[in-house]
């Protein structure tokens, strides 16, 4: 598992620099045009990357004999036998379509989950306005009879409003505070002897925002990048920060990610036959 | 195996595992891929219903529709294979010599008979006169080409393709208002349409003279004429780096090309692009390079395809561009004849795709798309084997037998498929391979034919014994297909073979005899252009046709219809029975019939007047049929095309296998049809010429 989280680790901080670099000017364009072409790029480039990795000629055959069978049930109709004969060549083949699609989406995983969890990052939620209050959760991996101490250092941008709350079935605490000022900034939380660093955007403008320092978990690791996860042995399991939603059909929160999968499809099909690729 | 199992296993297992997150979305490309099957699933799922839904209602009303037939049909199945130019005397020998087991079983189970052809006994005819049960005259087909009756110039009598009259025109581009008119001009009703009138369904697969398809409860797949993608009968190229070398006359063109370093850069000849005013043709530009001695990389349509020395390639889809957005899509096969120290590359004529048709070549449309689907591309062209390229020794004998070869595979897989398919209806399937073999390979069995020049060298294995043991083994598997579940299967050909060793100029006799009359200069012009109109009685066109230059009749006729026209016939046909082949001191034509007299029907004015049945070893000649007049009599054959069946109908009848027995001594191929349908309850329609033979009258 430790090496799990290196691989994700080392991961994450290569595509945090490429997602710098390729993504920057999501800040600079409205996000509906932003969502939009990184869509569609990336909707081609995927059926790049499924055209080599995928195995054409076998996928073409079956595709073949998909629609040779969806033709026999047309041409012969009369016969019930050519039907059923055909309808079970075709659950067949579509058996086989998957299996062979199935390398492919296995090698896609990982460059779309790095790719999703950076866009994650710009549109998953807005920034925190100045005034606004921000609900802070903070996940224990122990109980609180185990711990000496826990408290929130005072931030400058930041003034507590509510907090330390313990929910002691759930070994989470939480606190409520509201942003002075705007820019990137730092909570820092000490837990006895160690402190923990969690990331707090504020302003108006786009920017990247890391939702949660992420466990030691595989998972939470790679679709949260942007912030080391904690380690495994540590007191605090994950600092987690609710973001207010952004607020657009496209772009926003709930809405990007299949605004995305429509058009990165869309733009796939429409170059399918260019780059002549068989799905 | 075993590995691949586990292997499928466990990404089964991975997937199954980790996809449960909603996060693990797999991106477009195999996001499509799993949409994609769960489609046709999904698609199919719902067609399925729907059919099942209505087909208790669509049954309901077949059966009260058709129960007449359902009650009278004492077969459930007939299946017909038919094997183009099968002669009945070899196949006697063969048999007598136990090299046919499955024909000798069939023999033995049912019947072998002789199977007596039409006047004259050529493909087109024959075949018209099999789907129509009607004799020429009634079916309008009477040779491979007829005269245009403005020009005199020959073309296709089966079939016209007209280009669209009306075009809208923007800039240097035109748009068609309308449709090409592609018309079928053999007559009468096919056999198969008057079953499926009666609720009787049927797969028909390239019976010759069926281009343009028609509509009928059934599918079918169009055979001879059916053109190539530039409208021809089939147009190979043969592309070549020598500067001086192969000639070629007919049915081909040489394409000379310059070496640059390792590769040679070429087009494909299409057809002429229909989107632009002026005529131009399509082209498919490709590449060849050259890898070693023995082998070359051809890159077309961005695919590449690695060439070895003698071997054909896959077929490989051709497209042709014609403007944006609008492409014509053809398949050609490649064979790489030779690449030091010259390249030579031969492509055969580039057939209309059967994925993709440009062409209507079958009925329904999506049958050929199914056939293209279910067993990959296959030939399209009408006469799919090119004998142009063997006479013009461009390929040699074997290259040409691979062509053979191929295509017989191909049909006998959507004959299967067909046979799969249909257990209720008929089944028809023609193969060609025996036609083209014989006539290109007979003079393996015929030393003294002049093609030998005096040199004959026995041949390592006969190439005609050889296909006719394919078509035994063809037979073995149809025959087991048709055990048991109450078929009927016939094995019939349309006329049988014999040698074409001598070609007689018919135009050149005419002129002798003072019926044709050529104008100054006007010899060896092709398409009767230099004939004198003006005072030429009699002109001869195709394979056995004469006519008349008649009045009213042909746009310069000279010769009265009533006065003249009666007793003319009768001179040229008695002095023609009369003609010696002065080399040989044998006669050259054993009959000539008129056509007035053994045609009947509303077409037989149409019919050339007079039909020659030649002997044993000769034939129109070469010219003849192109009507080019030359300055001798008897030409020798030199072609590899050595058989012909162009002749006397009675010496070259077909065969007429069953397995059921049969009374009638001289079934005829007209008479197949009226058997069909009295097999199926249904009473020939008055118009058919053939009778039922007394298998169908028999019961069930």
């Amino acid at each position: 598992m430790d090496f799990l989280l290196s691989v994700v680790s080392g991961l994450n901080s290569a595509s945090n620099a490429v997602g710098g670099l390729v993504f920057f000017w999501i800040a600079r364009v409205p996000g509906e045009l932003s969502i939009t072409i990184i869509s569609a790029i990336i909707g081609v480039l995927l059926l790049i990357l499924f055209k080599y990795t995928s195995n054409q000629k076998a996928i073409g055959r079956v595709r073949d004999e998909i629609n040779a069978e969806l033709l026999a049930i047309k041409l012969f109709k009369d016969s019930l036998r050519v039907t059923f004969v055909s309808q079970a060549r075709l659950f067949w083949g579509s058996l086989k379509l998957l299996a062979y699609s199935l390398i492919p989406m296995l090698i896609m995983i990982v460059p779309v989950s790095l790719v999703l969890a950076q866009l994650g990052l710009w549109y998953q939620a807005r920034a925190f306005r100045i005034g606004e209050p921000i609900t802070v959760k903070l996940q224990l991996n122990r109980s609180f009879d185990d711990l000496t101490a826990l408290e929130l250092e005072p931030a400058p941008g930041f003034e507590t409003v509510v907090g330390p709350v313990r929910v002691f079935s759930k070994k989470e605490v939480y606190w409520k505070l509201r942003a002075l000022a705007g820019g990137e900034h730092r909570l820092v939380f000490r837990v006895g002897d160690t402190a923990y660093e969690k990331r707090v955007a504020v302003g108006a403008s786009l920017m990247r925002l890391s939702r949660k320092r992420p466990s030691s978990q595989f998972l939470d690791a790679l679709l949260h990048p942007l912030e080391t996860p904690l380690p495994p042995a540590s007191t605090v399991r994950a600092i987690e920060l609710f973001y207010p939603s952004r607020d657009s059909k496209i772009c926003g929160t709930n809405y990007w990610i299949i605004y995305f999968f429509v058009v990165s499809m869309v733009f796939a099909f429409v170059f399918k036959p260019i780059l002549k690729v068989r799905i | 195996m075993r590995v691949k199992t586990c292997v499928f296993i466990f990404i089964l297992l991975f997937t199954a595992l980790f996809s449960s997150n909603a996060h693990a979305y797999i991106g477009p490309g195999a996001g499509f891929a799993v949409a994609g099957s769960f489609l046709a699933l999904f698609t199919a799922l719902i067609s399925a219903l729907f059919i099942l839904l209505t087909w208790p209602l669509r049954y309901l009303l077949r059966a009260l529709r058709y129960r007449r037939v359902f009650a009278l049909s004492k077969v459930r199945r007939v299946v017909i294979v038919g094997l183009d130019g099968m002669d009945y005397t070899l196949t006697q020998r063969f048999l007598s010599e136990g090299k046919l087991p499955n024909f000798a079983l069939l023999r033995d189970r049912g019947a072998f008979k002789p199977l007596e052809s039409t006047v004259p006994p050529i493909s087109p005819v024959a075949w018209s006169s099999f789907q129509t049960g009607t004799n020429p005259g009634k079916h309008n087909i009477f040779d491979f080409l007829t005269r245009d009756r403005r020009s005199y110039a020959p073309r296709l009598s089966s079939t016209e393709i007209k280009a669209p009259t009306r075009w809208l025109r923007l800039g240097k581009y035109r748009f068609a208002l309308g449709s090409a008119d592609i018309r079928l001009l053999r007559k009468a009703v096919p056999f198969w349409k008057t079953l499926g009138q009666h609720g009787i369904f049927s797969s028909i697969i390239r019976v010759p003279i069926t281009f343009p398809v028609e509509k009928f409860y059934g599918v079918q797949l169009a055979a001879m004429c059916a053109p190539d993608l530039r409208g021809t009968q089939g147009m190979f190229s043969f592309y070549t780096t020598a500067s001086e070398s192969e000639q070629v006359d007919e049915g081909g063109e040489i394409v000379r090309v310059k070496r640059q370093g390792n590769t040679i850069r070429a087009d494909l000849i299409g057809p002429e692009n229909p989107r632009l005013k002026e005529a131009q043709v399509m082209r498919c530009p490709f590449e060849l390079s050259v890898v070693d001695a023995t082998s070359a990389r051809l890159r077309i349509g961005g695919r590449t395809v690695l060439l070895k020395q003698n071997e054909y390639s896959d077929w490989i889809e051709a497209r042709f561009k014609a403007a944006f957005g609008a492409t014509i899509s053809g398949i050609c096969r490649f064979l790489l004849l030779n690449v030091e120290p010259e390249i030579k590359l031969y492509v055969t004529p580039i057939n209309i795709d059967p994925d993709k048709p440009a062409m209507p070549i079958s009925h329904p449309p999506i049958y050929a798309t199914y056939l293209s689907k279910r067993q990959g591309r296959f030939a399209t062209l009408g006469l799919a084997e090119d004998s142009w390229a063997l006479n013009q020794k461009l390929i040699n004998d074997d290259q040409f037998l691979d062509q053979c070869h191929q295509s017989d595979d191909e049909r006998e897989k959507m004959f299967f498929d067909s046979l799969d398919k249909v257990t209720r209806g008929l089944c028809v399937c023609v193969f060609d391979g025996t036609d083209r073999v014989q006539h290109t390979f007979w003079r393996q069995l015929d030393q003294t034919h002049p093609c030998h020049q005096g040199a004959y060298v026995p041949p390592e294995h006969s190439a005609i014994e050889e296909i006719y043991q394919r078509a035994d083994a063809l037979l073995g598997k149809v025959m087991a297909r048709c055990e048991g579940n109450g078929s009927v299967l016939m094995v019939i050909s349309d006329h049988g073979f014999n040698a074409f060793r001598r070609g007689v100029d018919l135009n050149y006799w005419l002129e002798q005899n003072g019926y044709l009359k050529l104008k100054e200069n006007g010899r060896n012009r092709r398409n009767l252009s230099g004939v004198d109109w003006s005072q030429t009685r009699a002109f001869a066109l195709g394979l056995t046709g004469i006519y008349l230059n008649l009045k009213n009749r042909e746009s310069k006729g000279i010769v009265d219809p009533k006065s003249e026209a009666a007793s003319l016939r009768e001179e040229i046909a008695r002095k023609l029975q009369e003609l010696v082949d002065p080399k040989t001191n044998e006669p050259a034509v054993k009959r000539v019939y008129n056509a007035w007299k053994v045609y009947d029907g509303p077409f037989k004015n149409d019919a050339p007047d007079l039909i020659v049945g030649y002997h044993l070893g000769y034939r129109a000649s070469w010219e003849t049929a192109i009507g080019r007049v030359t300055d001798r009599l008897f030409h020798d054959n030199l072609k590899a095309w050595s058989g012909d069946h162009c002749i006397d109908h009675s010496l070259v009848p077909g065969i007429f296998f069953c397995n059921k027995k049969i009374n009638d001594e001289t079934p005829r191929l007209m008479d197949i049809g009226p058997t069909v349908l009295e097999m199926f309850g249904i009473k020939a329609p008055a118009h058919m010429d053939g009778r039922a033979l007394s298998v169908a009258l028999e019961k069930g």
